[in-house]
């Protein structure tokens, strides 16, 4: 853009409101860079996947080792079964959803600590929220990095509409460090084959549904889903990120697929 | 709690090869929505003698003297009788480096992670204005938890409004510059410390049905609802929109009020509770 129209767009959002959604639709005239397009972002569940320990989680390392020759990884954690212990005492003792965000983000720092010290032998380093500018540095030089899944919104975590539980979480966190970076693919790793009508570990008529776009998933209106609702509220304003897949983590291959793009669990899309 | 070895299949506990903590949630999906509505409990507010104020970056600290040595005198003065967390706004450069990194295709979590450095350089300003009080800015990777130690310490303390969401802010619905900036963030922290009130300091006396500065004849709005808000579709507001969102949602922080920050005199009433400028209120509970 020249001096002129930089300025005049300048202008605009000083002189406008930016709570004026139209003026500011149109004063976003250029497309969204992809900051990292090569990286797949890998989200590994608490409750899901680290919680069962070693049986499943050390096939799942030794599949991200095998991919990384030829996939950069950034490794989001899940905070899991002590989340919900941290969750559960601190709604008996009055606590606010944003200390009850700062509880789920030790969890999730616990198991991004426990990824981190199994990938440590391959040079795969962990990164906090204030070390994200050397990101982009560990991905060149080793292609993975371990990062703790719950954004860091700590007391300023919005509060849900239903309950006390902390909203945005772990998959959200993971979801919108794909969307920001402009990664090329956000992958869900679970102890499921993605999404079912109903949870499956409870109800054995849940019908697996392997693909599904948002608004069908809206529609369904299933009282448990695979994912944080708060994911697909931000899937459907998202610049880069509009499909995400839910993989079956415990079967081997089944990641090493969904990096190289197959369709191997549920793909739900904005 | 349960060792590191698979629980025992009892009728309570089947063997689903997680390792499981006891608690409420165990084994429970944070996703169902019935589970929620069990979490539904009394909140315990951490800091209820506490007030917060946002001052505004382009509405106040923008203007320089004329406008914001009189509001530091009000608020000098109010200081005897309040306990006050005061955020700042980013203001005019927090736009120019939106324009310049929208320009650059920046996407909205970056545009977020820099507009905070503009609030907190805000956050400075009255900061070095009330130094003799013994009110600083707090840097925000310590303000969270170290809050009710700094208040008790001093008579306020100043924090940029920007929550700390950086490059995890949500993309908005339409365009691209982050939703939740200052009034947004300083109501999510009076919320969490369930502070007695939430004040909105901008340059006009509260919420018109159009911009007053653009259209003299819009009609003051005194008092309303978020129901009512997003019934009227106003084309501006004088706070952040997703605002009307966390306030329906608000457990201890039901209500905000905007007032005219160069009618400084009304700062004090405005803290005591009064209705000196448009209080934007959560529904009544069904």
């Amino acid at each position: 853009m020249d001096n002129e129209a930089l300025n005049r767009m300048t202008m605009a959002l000083m002189g406008a409101s930016p709570t004026d959604e139209a003026q500011m639709g149109l004063l976003d005239t250029q497309p969204v860079i992809q900051i990292l397009p090569d990286a797949n972002v890998i989200k590994i569940g608490g409750q899901s996947f680290i919680d069962r320990g070693r049986a499943a989680v050390f096939p799942l390392i030794e599949e991200i080792v095998e991919n990384l020759p030829r996939h950069k990884m950034i490794i989001g954690t899940g905070a899991g079964t002590r989340a919900r212990h941290a969750y559960s005492v601190g709604l008996d003792l009055g606590m606010p959803t944003g200390v009850l965000s700062v509880l789920g983000f030790f969890v999730s720092i616990q198991n991004a600590k426990i990824i981190h010290y199994l990938l440590a032998k391959h040079g795969i380093p962990s990164v906090e929220p204030a070390q994200f500018a050397q990101l982009p540095l560990y991905l060149a030089e080793r292609q993975a990095v371990v990062s703790v899944g719950m954004p860091p919104y700590a007391y300023w975590q919005p509060n849900p509409e239903i309950g006390r539980i902390p909203p945005h979480r772990t998959d959200a966190g993971c979801y919108l460090i794909s969307e920001v970076l402009g990664t090329r693919s956000m992958i869900y790793v679970k102890d499921e084959e993605g999404l079912y009508t109903a949870d499956p570990k409870k109800d054995r008529n849940a019908k697996f549904i392997p693909k599904i776009t948002v608004d069908e998933l809206e529609r369904l209106d299933l009282a448990d889903v695979v994912l944080e609702h708060t994911v697909f509220q931000l899937m459907r304003n998202a610049k880069n990120r509009r499909s995400i897949q839910v993989i079956n983590g415990l079967k081997r291959g089944n990641l090493t697929r969904a990096l190289d793009g197959e369709h191997v669990g549920t793909i739900i899309t904005a | 709690m349960s060792s590191f070895a698979p629980p025992s299949p009892t009728a309570e506990t089947p063997v689903d090869g997680r390792h499981h903590v006891e608690s409420m949630l165990m084994r429970e999906s944070l996703l169902d929505k019935r589970v929620m509505s069990a979490t539904e409990t009394p909140v315990v507010p951490m800091l209820p003698f506490c007030r917060v104020l946002k001052v505004g970056g382009r509405s106040i600290v923008d203007r320089g003297k004329s406008a914001t040595y009189p509001l530091v005198d009000a608020i000098v003065a109010a200081l005897a009788n309040f306990k006050l967390v005061i955020a700042t706004g980013g203001g005019i450069r927090s736009r120019h480096v939106t324009s310049i990194g929208m320009d650059l295709g920046l996407p909205t979590g970056v545009l977020a992670q820099l507009r905070i450095i503009d609030a907190l350089g805000n956050a400075h300003l009255p900061g070095t204005l009330l130094a003799q009080h013994g009110v600083v800015a707090i840097p925000p990777e310590i303000l969270g938890h170290m809050l009710p130690f700094f208040i008790k310490a001093a008579p306020a303390v100043i924090c940029n409004g920007d929550p700390p969401f950086s490059i995890w802010e949500h993309p908005p619905r339409v365009g691209r510059i982050p939703p939740h900036r200052t009034d947004a963030g300083s109501f999510l922290l009076a919320e969490c410390y369930g502070c007695a009130n939430h004040t909105l300091i901008k340059d006009v006396d509260g919420l018109y049905e159009a911009d007053p500065k653009t259209d003299p004849k819009a009609a003051f709005i005194k008092d309303i609802t978020v129901t009512e808000l997003k019934a009227r579709k106003l084309p501006t507001l004088p706070f952040d929109r997703v605002l009307a969102d966390l306030l329906a949602c608000a457990r201890q922080v039901k209500q905000f009020q905007i007032i005219n920050g160069l009618k400084p005199h009304l700062l004090v009433p405005a803290l005591r509770g009064e209705h000196v400028g448009t209080i934007v209120r959560k529904d009544a509970a069904d």
